[in-house]
C-alpha cells in the first residue's frame, strides 16, 4: 500500500531524531516510548491532526458550526463499526466514506433550508452512532478494546496505513486551505457580499464540508470519536479569547492546540491514562484558565473597554 | 451637499418590463428603470414593497421571470461577477459576533474575486495598494489594525464600505447603511456617501427608510409600493424623480390615493400614531 509506504518514509526521517532526544525527555515512561515506533507514529499523527484541526475548528466556530465536528465524528464511528464487520480495508476508510457523505448531506440540507441550524447535525450524530452500536452487537463484535480505542482514542490502533492516510488528509486540507482561506473567510462573514464579489460560495461551502469531514476522520484514532471536539474546537475557542485579529487567532489556536496535545500525550504516558481523555481534559483546562485570567485582567487590571 | 440630477451620464443599470416572482407570487411587476453613471439613487418604500427583491435582481442574484435587467451593458442572466458592483450590507448591525478580524483584514477580503481567488504572491503589492486606497477613502487608516468590534457602529459601516471599494466597483449598492449608526457618525457617513458619488465618481443605489438622510444626500428617489390587484399584490414604482420634488408624507398619501383605492396598505411610518395605553375604566383608575 502507498499509504503504509508514506508512513514508513516519514518514520525513517523523524524516528532517529526522536530517538536521540528521547533520553533528555522528562518523566519515566515518555523517554522509553519516544523511541518506540508505535508512539512515534502517534506523535506525528497527533501533531498533524492538531495543526489542521486548529484551522478548520476556527472556521467551524466562526460559521456557528461548532457541533459539526462532534456530529461527523459520531458518523465516523458508524462507519468504523461497519468497516470492522465487513473488513477488506482499514476501518478508517469506511469512516472517511461515511463522514464525507454525511457532510455533503448536512451541507445540502442547510443550504436548501430543509432543516436549519444544528438539527440536521443532531440527527446524523445520533442515527449513525446508533447504527454503529447496532451493527457491533448484531455481528457479535461487542465493545472490544479496539472499539473503545475508536471511541476514546488509542495510540495503539494507529498503524502505518492509518498514519499514511492521516498524512495525505492533512496535506490535502492544508494546501487547499492555503488557496481558499480568503474566500472561505469572506463567505463566512457575509455570503451575499462574497457572491456579488464573484466568489464561488457554493463550491467553497461544499469543499469546506468535505474537507472538515476528512479532518475529523484523521483525528478519530488519536482522541476518539467522542472527544474530537477537544482538538477541533477547544483550542480555536481558546485562541479566539486571546487573539485580536484573524491572523492572531490562528497563531494562538496553534499554540493552544499543540500545547494540549503534547502535554496530553506526556501525562497520559506518565499517569497511564487514555490519550484522548487526557488531551481533552488538558485542552478544556487551558480554555478555563485563559477565560478566567482574561476576565480578571479585563475587569480589574485593565480599564473596561466599551463596545465589547 | 445636494447636486442637480445628472442627465448626461452613461446608462449603467437598465430594467425593462422587469417582473420577479418569489415562491409563486409576483413581487415586482413591470418595473422600468434607468440609472445613469454618477447618479445617487435612494430606493424607498414600506416593508414588503419589493425593495430587496429589486436590489437582488439588479445584483444578478435573482433571475427575472419577465423582462430584463442590464448592468453595465450586460444582461443580468449572463452576469459575470467581477467586482464591478459593490454590495454594502447592514454591517453595523449584522457582522457575525464570533469572528475576530481587523479593519485591514476585512477590507483585504474585498480584493478577492473570481480572477484572484487564489492569493498569488505576485499580486501582494497590488492588493496592498488597493487596500490602502480604500482605507484612505473611508478614513480608517488610523484604526486599520484594530479589531472591528472595538469600533463604533459608524466606523464599522465605513469598514464594510471599504471592503466593497477594494475591488474598485463602478456601482455601489447599500442596504440601510445608517441602521445602527450613532448620531455623530451619521453626518460624516452621509458626507462619505456624497464624496463617493462626486469625488470617486461612483454610482450609488441606497435602500433606506431614513427620509431625512435621503433628502440631505440623494439626487433621486424611487418610491416602491404595493399595487393591489384583486386578492394579490405586487410592487410597483409610484414615484421616480428628483429628491427635492419628492412629496412629503401628506403628498405621498395623496399620490398613493390616486393610484390605489385600497387603503389597508401599510404607510411609511415616520411618526407612529400614539399607542393607547389606557382606555376605559377598570375599577375607576
Amino acid at each position: 500500500m502507498v499509504f503504509a509506504e508514506i508512513s514508513e518514509f516519514l518514520l525513517d526521517i523523524v524516528g532517529p531524531t526522536l530517538e536521540t532526544i528521547a533520553p533528555y525527555m522528562p518523566g519515566e515512561i515518555t523517554p522509553v516510548v519516544l523511541g518506540m515506533e508505535f508512539f512515534q507514529r502517534a506523535l506525528i499523527a497527533a501533531i498533524l491532526a492538531t495543526i489542521v484541526g486548529g484551522f478548520f475548528g476556527s472556521f467551524l466556530i466562526m460559521r456557528n458550526l461548532a457541533l459539526m465536528g462532534d456530529g461527523l465524528a459520531h458518523v465516523s464511528f458508524g462507519g468504523i463499526a461497519v468497516g470492522m464487520v465487513l473488513g477488506g480495508v482499514a476501518p478508517l476508510w469506511y469512516a472517511l466514506m461515511f463522514s464525507t457523505l454525511a457532510a455533503v448531506l448536512i451541507h445540502e440540507m442547510q443550504t436548501r433550508e430543509l432543516l436549519t441550524g444544528d438539527a440536521s447535525i443532531a440527527i446524523f450524530l445520533t442515527g449513525m452512532l446508533a447504527l454503529g452500536l447496532v451493527v457491533l452487537s448484531i455481528w457479535d463484535v461487542g465493545i472490544t478494546s479496539t472499539v473503545q480505542g475508536y471511541m476514546f482514542g488509542s495510540l495503539l490502533i494507529i498503524d502505518n496505513e492509518s498514519l499514511g492516510l492521516i498524512v495525505v488528509i492533512s496535506l490535502f486540507a492544508l494546501s487547499t486551505l492555503y488557496m481558499f482561506h480568503g474566500s472561505l473567510l469572506a463567505t463566512t462573514i457575509d455570503a451575499v457580499s462574497a457572491k456579488v464579489q464573484g466568489l464561488p460560495v457554493r463550491f467553497i461551502g461544499l469543499w469546506f464540508s468535505i474537507t472538515t469531514a476528512a479532518v475529523v476522520v484523521s483525528m478519530v484514532q488519536i482522541v476518539g470519536t467522542l472527544l474530537v471536539t477537544a482538538l477541533l474546537v477547544t483550542p480555536a475557542a481558546t485562541g479566539q479569547l486571546v487573539g485580536r485579529s484573524f491572523k492572531g487567532c490562528m497563531i494562538w489556536t496553534q499554540v493552544f492546540g499543540l500545547a494540549s496535545v503534547l502535554l496530553g500525550l506526556y501525562f497520559s504516558n506518565e499517569l497511564e491514562t487514555g490519550s484522548g481523555s487526557m488531551i481533552a481534559l488538558i485542552s478544556a483546562i487551558m480554555f478555563a484558565v485563559v477565560l478566567i485570567s482574561k476576565t480578571v485582567y479585563e475587569q480589574y487590571i485593565m480599564q473596561p473597554v466599551a463596545n465589547r | 451637499m445636494k447636486h442637480a440630477h445628472h442627465h448626461d451620464g452613461e446608462v449603467v443599470i437598465q430594467a425593462s418590463d422587469l417582473s420577479v416572482s418569489r415562491g409563486g407570487t409576483i413581487v415586482l411587476d413591470n418595473i422600468n428603470l434607468t440609472i445613469r453613471q454618477g447618479d445617487f439613487v435612494a430606493l424607498v418604500g414600506p416593508n414588503g414593497s419589493g425593495k430587496t427583491t429589486l436590489v437582488m435582481a439588479i445584483l444578478g442574484l435573482l433571475q427575472p421571470t419577465k423582462g430584463t435587467v442590464e448592468i453595465l451593458g450586460r444582461d443580468s442572466k449572463k452576469m459575470k461577477f467581477d467586482g464591478q458592483i459593490g454590495w454594502v450590507s447592514q454591517a453595523a448591525a449584522n457582522l457575525p459576533k464570533n469572528i475576530r478580524i481587523t479593519v485591514r483584514e476585512l477590507v483585504t477580503l474585498g480584493v478577492l474575486s473570481t480572477n484572484s481567488l487564489i492569493p498569488f504572491r505576485g499580486k501582494k503589492k497590488d492588493t496592498q495598494r488597493r487596500v490602502d486606497e480604500a482605507l484612505q477613502i473611508v478614513g480608517l487608516q488610523d484604526v486599520a489594525d484594530v479589531d472591528i468590534y472595538r469600533l463604533s457602529g459608524g466606523q464599522r459601516q465605513r469598514a464594510v464600505i471599504g471592503r466593497a471599494l477594494a475591488s474598485n466597483p463602478e456601482i455601489l449598492v447599500f442596504d440601510e447603511p445608517l441602521v445602527g449608526v450613532d448620531r455623530a457618525s451619521r453626518n460624516s457617513l452621509l458626507k462619505l456617501l456624497d464624496e463617493l458619488c462626486h469625488k470617486e465618481n461612483k454610482t450609488l443605489l441606497m435602500v433606506s427608510h431614513d427620509l431625512p438622510a435621503i433628502r440631505q444626500s440623494a439626487h433621486r428617489v424611487i418610491y416602491l409600493d404595493l399595487v393591489h390587484d384583486n386578492d394579490c399584490c405586487s410592487g410597483g414604482i409610484h414615484y421616480d424623480g428628483p429628491t427635492d420634488q419628492f412629496p412629503d408624507l401628506v403628498g405621498l398619501a395623496a399620490l398613493r390615493g390616486i393610484r390605489d383605492v385600497h387603503e389597508e396598505v401599510t404607510p411609511v411610518v415616520i411618526n407612529p400614531s400614539p399607542v393607547v395605553v389606557y382606555e376605559g375604566s377598570k375599577e375607576e383608575k
